[in-house]
């Protein structure tokens, strides 16, 4: 039998894989849409895997930013995601915010051994860029046990250019023992276990916070010397390169291969059909008539995903349609039933999505039927 | 949370009984209906959400 030698570099490089714990920190995977999209209060609107919160009285936009061949240079990444104000907000309510989250599955922070006193340093790292300078802040959240907050200052220092920002996450940040301690633990499973926040405008209620030190307040997510970036229709915003990792130090950002980022993304959130990519006549799923009316249909996931997903539908009059029999009838939108699985939906259509005709037994399958239509699946944190 | 959506149960065609949540948004302006529909699972977020708007005092609709 021959045997092959494995070099000792390449056997301590794959201990390396998978070292970033954020998930699209390059901003390549914009499954629901990567053009100019209004921020929405609480949503997932175009990059995967990072959710907006955008509570106040002024407006804007996010969408996925290819970079230039100087950005590149500078950055080593092709894409990011770009911010925009187009309705202006000069004084904050002190209720009133602007952040986007990106959540971590509690399972994927078992190496951190947070909760006990081995915990890990970590360092997030990450490029900004914005026209407005002055100090931001991220917020490191810790759930399970008793949720934690650690806010930490950065500062954009150059208007329009490119800053790598790196911030360290110790443990007992502010001589505080929080993390050490038992409510430190994150429960191995699969629901929140650290959140990462980026501000870009906290009202009062929020900037209670001392800049790098524990806490269990859980308003005291930002600090007072929070920009508001919402104070201009010329304010902009770009970030990439976001890497999450064990260390005191940031280390060389880990790109994945483009198919292996998509299905880590696809854990959370997939798409079944998207008519705007092609038209109308996206395939869906075949099925069968369970009655005169209902028309059950089944999608085996590309993914398992991370817990039995919400049916996220764009539909409207007419949206789909389902051909059985020789014929067809155009419907509205779709329902899923109570078999949810992390592994395949079971869904219908019927009366209440505007569905009627055909013969029970017979078989049939549907597709979309209007280039606005889309279905997909959402398991997102 | 939930502004402007209606929220009511999906009745089951095979068995009757209500069986997912339907999170109806407002249209846009092209006349597209965005929509959740959400399974009653504990680990669902969609549903975690719903569980603490219903807290916060509001209803589920009945199915039609």
């Amino acid at each position: 039998m021959s045997q092959t030698k494995v070099e000792a570099p390449f056997v301590a490089n794959n201990f390396a894989h998978f070292k970033n714990l954020v998930i699209n920190g390059d901003f390549r995977v914009f499954q629901r849409a990567s053009g100019s999209t209004a921020i929405g209060n609480g949503t997932y609107s175009t990059a995967d895997r990072y959710k907006t919160q955008f509570s106040n009285d002024g407006a804007g936009t996010t969408q996925q930013y290819t970079m230039t061949d100087a950005d590149r240079a500078t950055t080593g990444h092709s894409f990011a995601w770009q911010w925009d104000v187009t309705t202006a907000d000069t004084s904050l309510a002190a209720g009133q915010l602007a952040y986007f989250r990106h959540f971590i599955e509690a399972q994927n922070c078992s190496g951190l051994a947070y909760g006990s006193s081995a915990a890990k340093t970590l360092t997030l790292s990450f490029w900004v860029k914005s026209s407005k300078t002055g100090t931001y802040c991220c917020t490191i959240e810790k759930h399970d046990s008793t949720t934690y907050n650690l806010p930490l200052e950065y500062t954009i220092s150059s208007a329009d250019t490119w800053e790598f920002k790196t911030l360290v996450v110790s443990p007992t940040a502010g001589s505080t023992s929080l993390i050490t301690g038992s409510g430190g633990d994150i429960a191995q499973d699969n629901g929140k276990g650290i959140t990462l926040y980026w501000w870009l405008a906290a009202g009062s209620d929020y900037t209670g916070g001392t800049n790098n030190t524990w806490t269990s307040n859980t308003n005291h997510l930002a600090t007072t010397n929070q920009v508001n970036w919402l104070d201009s229709t010329s304010n902009d915003w770009f970030i990439t390169g976001i890497q999450f990792e064990i260390g005191d130090q940031a280390t060389d950002f880990e790109h994945l291969p483009f198919d292996v980022q998509l299905q880590r993304c696809m854990r959370y959130y997939q798409k079944i059909a998207d008519a705007s990519h092609g038209g109308a006549g996206d395939a869906i799923s075949g099925g069968t008539h369970y009655s005169g009316t209902a028309v059950y249909l089944t999608t085996i996931f590309h993914v398992p995903m991370r817990a039995e997903p919400s049916m996220a539908v764009s539909g409207g009059t007419n949206y789909f349609i389902r051909y059985s029999n020789g014929g067809n009838d155009q419907f509205d939108s779709l329902a899923i039933d109570d078999s949810a699985s992390p592994h395949l939906f079971e869904f219908f259509a019927s009366s209440g999505q505007n569905h009627s005709g055909g013969t029970a037994g017979h078989g049939c399958f549907i597709r979309t039927n209007n280039s606005a239509a889309k279905v997909a699946a959402d398991a997102e944190l | 949370m939930f502004e402007g959506c209606t929220i009511k149960y999906n009745k089951s065609p095979m068995t009757g009984k209500n069986c997912s949540i339907q999170v109806t948004y407002p249209a846009d302006s092209d006349g597209t209906v965005k929509s959740l529909s959400v399974p009653m699972k504990p680990d669902n977020t969609d549903y975690q959400e719903i569980l603490e708007w219903v807290d916060a005092g509001n209803t589920i609709e009945e199915a039609d």
